[in-house]
């Protein structure tokens, strides 16, 4: 099957392009936390990080270096293998979700060879998406666990329910999405969205499916653990929340884990909600410039509705006051699960009498 | 086809009472209104199934004849019967009245579904459907340590049972390559195949759990003793009753053919089991859990319909079925009238309760098997299913002595009740209507003895 | 290729099936089953059943074993609390399990493999078994509601406060039944 067509040149081609992805995800997600500074600042009418180089722009390599440089605790009572496994786990998998992600269409070089800017287009793309974030939440209670420390341990039982009950309107949501599209791979949502005006109506999914977006954005905001739905690190309730006992790069991980995490789930709801890397008049792009500029035109269109995602995360997050955890969970199981049913069934019926 | 959909309806629409009635009376009379429909729909099906042919629904999945429709209507009655005569003490248990009648709907659904299933999936659900919410029935006395503990004891173990059954069914779709039980091939396979036989023992373990029957009975007094008494009632009965025609079901349409290899196995069970229920029947302290025990050995009986495979089997599992359930319901509101579960508890009850004295001998004589009663007419059909079948006189002659055995500990009661002096404290007054209810309970444990085939005629 | 996928998911299935029942701390015996139910996923993936691997691993892995996680760490177990059962006991449960074991080997050993349908590789495609939920096995289908439906009305009444009033006209009845 899929083993056969293994040669070579895919072999380098994936590689240069799993590297690149993974670079660029851990490059946005450092200069996301330096963006989230800024953010924070301009909001609340601060400067900001200005002193490692023009705009402070160092500072998240200055940042890095320090957490490298920290001593490393790992508490006496602690159990020490799942103490190292949680900030791995949180990595690992929020590393993983980006090779679902179509970044740019194929590329077809002057040799006639497809280049797909998609790492793996598994058929199942986005339950593969779902997999992986529902695993991310064992980083999270493991490290908490075994960290022996009852803050920790509380935080980590907050994130696991959080985690959880959004899990299911998200991927009720979905499934109303998924009805439109007639297929879970993120290339294939991807290509039906093409351009944005197909003559009748947008393309984008977003417009076909409002309700169901930002029922899908809600819990993203509670799978990613941001404010307002920050409680497992509620640092008023929690002093720190489950990286409490974490120092050095183990906390750096869990950190980063986060912001690559907001950058891979904000490129997720581009692509499915937000056209992925389509722009309108694509298609006169695409005929008046060479196949290699238009594969980067779509690329860098793309990051750009991912930075503008992020940057909506970060405006949410200096506005909204955390939830209080009794609200969260009456708001994850009474509003949004019911909302996320209406909207299924408002689509089944759409499909079966509208649209027919 | 319309019960099981009917039984789901039922179910809904007591789940939604559940918010909307307030009133516990209330739920009790929605519950009784909805299981008279279904007895309706039921009597229908009855009527409108044709009485040559089974009619299969969804590419097969179901095979409903009028064999099992007569089941289900009888069963319902039951259920029916129950509810009338328990009704007010299931308003007792707990807050959720309205509920616990949604979950003997879906019991019942179950039920409809095993007396019918063609294929080893709905198998599965059925057995499903009847012993989860039997889980929580168990546990629904949440302030009482002992209903928990039942609950608890009852989940653990019944998951493990269905682990156990779907290993089963795992090994018979190795051997057979088909989920459907009258489609299953090592019927005309001339070597007997390993696999097919672990999968036929892992589902004869599994189902015996769910029985009852030893040695897979542990759970059962505990179970028993621990739940409310409302619902142990009900779940000696009817419940017990679903499994019974599932195992029976199995093993005469899918293994039927094969009795040579599993009757063995299969006679040691009922032998195991009259014996333990029985024998451990006699040293009980408390009523109800010598009640709990003669289940078990009451399903020793039924097994003697599933080890022949003949035509007196299932008409001896219909009349055991419910000539035990109309018994032990009737006995259990007797039960519950009393505040003191124990032998002494009875003692003096016909002085005071005349009426309750005299239906309790009745019942308690139908499941000693004594003539004229129900169970007399119960324990002849399924032994002389056996007899039939030739090699089990040994079994049979056990199983009479074993019955002689269970006549002590039901003359205990009627003893207690008779002849001792005493004055048992009651939880209710016993009302017109209870008396009523009970009387009728009686006439129909009394029918059962004298007209067998009223409740054999489809 | 296949092969060694193949051997290398069944060992790591078993080992770490037995590291279940072998550790001595309930949490690493459900980080085990975790493992387990990858290894397991791997063999879906490997009969090209992705649907199912993938929802094995959000509903078992992503889920479920969260909340069994989620349990053992409120309960705080370890192996001290460990009920020890009497040398009796295991003797018999390992001679019974052995010869279970013997048995599925025996059956295992001698049955033929020719049930296994080859032709149908693409069930486990989303498309396929979607097609087959909702025509062949629609009834089961269905009926699993029933079963879903009974077991959310038990969460319900198990997990909801009684109210007040009645806790005090069921104590009586309580005491008796305990006595």
């Amino acid at each position: 099957m899929l083993l056969m067509q293994i040669n070579t040149a895919f072999i380098i081609e994936k590689v240069i392009l799993i590297s690149v992805i993974l670079m660029g995800s851990l490059g946005v997600a450092m200069y996301a936390t330096w963006a989230e500074r800024k953010v924070a600042a301009i909001m609340q009418d601060r400067i900001g990080p200005n002193r490692a180089g023009p705009f402070g722009l160092f500072q998240p390599l200055a940042d890095g270096l320090k957490l490298f440089f920290k001593e490393e605790i790992i508490p006496d009572r602690s159990t020490r293998f799942l103490f190292i496994l949680g900030p791995c786990l949180a990595m690992l998998t929020a590393c993983m979700t980006s090779t679902v992600v179509p970044w740019g269409p194929d590329y077809v070089t002057s040799a006639g060879r497809v280049i797909s800017l998609q790492v793996a287009d598994i058929n199942i793309g986005i339950l593969f998406v779902f997999g992986v974030v529902s695993l991310g939440v064992y980083g999270i209670m493991l490290g908490g666990w075994a960290s022996n420390n009852k803050f920790s341990l509380l935080s980590s039982i907050r994130a696991a329910s959080q985690a959880i009950s959004y899990e299911l309107a998200m991927g009720i949501s979905l499934i109303a999405l998924l009805m439109m599209t007639g297929s879970l791979s993120l290339r294939d949502i991807v290509s039906q969205q093409h351009g944005f005006w197909d003559g009748h109506w947008f393309t984008w999914n977003v417009f076909k499916q409002p309700l169901g977006f930002i029922i899908f954005l809600i819990c993203s905001f509670a799978e990613l653990n941001r404010a307002p739905f920050d409680l497992p690190e509620a640092e008023s309730e929690l002093n720190m929340g489950y990286h409490q006992e974490y120092s050095s790069m183990k906390l750096g991980f869990y950190l980063f884990a986060e912001y690559i995490n907001l950058f891979v789930s904000s490129a997720i709801i581009i692509t499915l909600f937000w056209g992925g890397y389509n722009f309108p008049f694509m298609d006169k792009v695409a005929g008046g410039v060479s196949p290699l500029l238009f594969t980067i035109v779509c690329v860098l269109v793309l990051l750009t509705k991912v930075i503008m995602m992020i940057l909506f995360f970060m405006f949410i997050r200096w506005t909204l006051p955390r939830f209080r955890y009794d609200q969260l969970m009456r708001l994850g199981w009474k509003s949004l699960i019911p909302l996320a049913l209406v909207n299924m069934l408002i689509t089944g019926g759409v499909i079966l009498w509208v649209l027919k | 086809m319309k019960a099981i959909i009917a039984a789901t309806i039922s179910g809904v629409i007591l789940m939604f009472a559940g918010i909307l009635v307030k009133e516990k009376k209330n739920a009790v009379t929605l519950a009784v209104i909805l299981l008279l429909a279904l007895l309706g729909v039921n009597i229908y099906e009855v009527v409108s199934t044709p009485a040559a042919a089974p009619q299969a629904f969804f590419n097969n999945m179901l095979r409903i004849d009028r064999y099992a429709v007569w089941f289900n209507t009888l069963l319902t009655g039951c259920t029916l019967l129950y509810v009338l005569l328990i009704g007010k003490e299931i308003a007792k248990v707990g807050s959720h009245v309205a509920e616990y009648f949604a979950l003997i709907c879906f019991i019942l659904c179950g039920l409809y579904i095993l007396s019918g299933y063609n294929n080893m999936l709905m198998l599965f659900l059925g057995i499903e459907i009847i012993s989860i919410p039997q889980y929580i029935l168990a546990g629904s006395d949440k302030k009482n340590l002992k209903s928990s503990e039942a609950s608890l004891k009852y989940f653990l173990m019944g998951a493990f049972s269905t682990g156990i059954l779907l290993m089963g069914i795992t090994l018979l779709y190795g051997a057979t390559g088909s989920f459907y039980i009258t489609n299953f091939t090592f019927l005309q396979a001339d070597s007997l195949n390993v696999l097919a036989l672990a999968g036929i023992i892992l589902v004869m373990i599994a189902l015996s759990f769910k029985v009852s029957a030893a040695p897979f009975h542990m759970w059962t007094p505990d179970v028993y003793d621990g739940a409310p008494t409302a619902f142990t009632a009900f779940m000696a009965t009817v419940a017990k009753a679903a499994a019974f025609i599932a195992f029976l079901r199995l093993f005469q349409v899918a293994f039927g053919s094969l009795s040579n290899s599993w009757t063995l196995v299969l006679s040691v069970i009922t032998a195991a089991t009259l014996f333990v229920g029985n024998i451990t029947a006699v040293f009980q302290q408390s009523v109800k859990r010598m009640l709990a025990y003669s289940s078990i050995a009451q399903a020793g009986f039924m097994l003697f319909a599933v080890i022949s495979v003949n035509a007196i089997a299932w008409q001896g599992i219909i009349i055991y079925a419910v000539a035990y359930s109309v018994a032990t319901i009737g006995i259990f509101a007797v039960l519950l009238k009393l505040k003191d579960y124990t032998y002494d508890g009875f003692n003096g009850l016909a002085q005071k309760e005349p009426t309750l004295a005299f239906v309790a001998t009745i019942f308690l004589l139908s499941l000693a098997g004594i003539p004229l009663t129900g169970g007399f007419m119960a324990k002849y059909y399924v032994l002389s299913a056996a007899m039939q079948q030739g090699h089990l006189m040994w079994l049979v002659i056990f199983a009479l002595l074993m019955a002689a055995i269970s006549v002590y500990y039901y003359f205990r009661v009627i003893i207690a009740m008779y002849f001792k002096p005493g004055n048992p404290e009651l939880n209710s007054p016993v009302t017109q209507t209870d008396k009523f209810l009970l009387i009728l309970t009686c006439a129909i444990v009394l029918l059962i003895g004298i007209f067998p085939q009223l409740f054999l005629s489809v | 290729m296949y092969e060694v996928l193949f051997w290398f998911l069944t060992i790591m299935a078993i080992g770490c099936a037995l590291g279940v029942i072998l550790s001595r701390n309930p949490v690493n015996s459900v980080l085990f089953l975790i493992a387990t139910f990858f290894a397991i996923s791997g063999h879906y993936l490997l009969l090209n059943a992705q649907f199912l691997a993938v929802v094995n691993i959000i509903v078992y892995a992503g889920a479920i074993m969260v909340l069994f996680l989620f349990v053992m760490m409120l309960m705080n177990l370890n192996a001290d609390v460990e009920p020890q059962k009497s040398r009796l006991a295991q003797l018999a449960g390992m001679i019974a399990g052995g010869v279970l074991f013997l048995v599925i080997l025996a059956a295992l050993r001698t049955a033929s493999l020719s049930v296994l349908d080859k032709q149908s590789n693409d069930i486990g495609l989303i498309k396929n078994l979607g097609k087959v939920l909702f025509t062949q096995y629609v009834l089961p289908f269905e009926i699993s509601s029933v079963l879903f439906l009974s077991a959310i009305i038990g969460a319900v009444v198990i997990s909801r406060k009684e109210e007040v009033h009645s806790t005090v006209a069921d104590g009586s009845v309580n005491t008796s039944d305990i006595k």
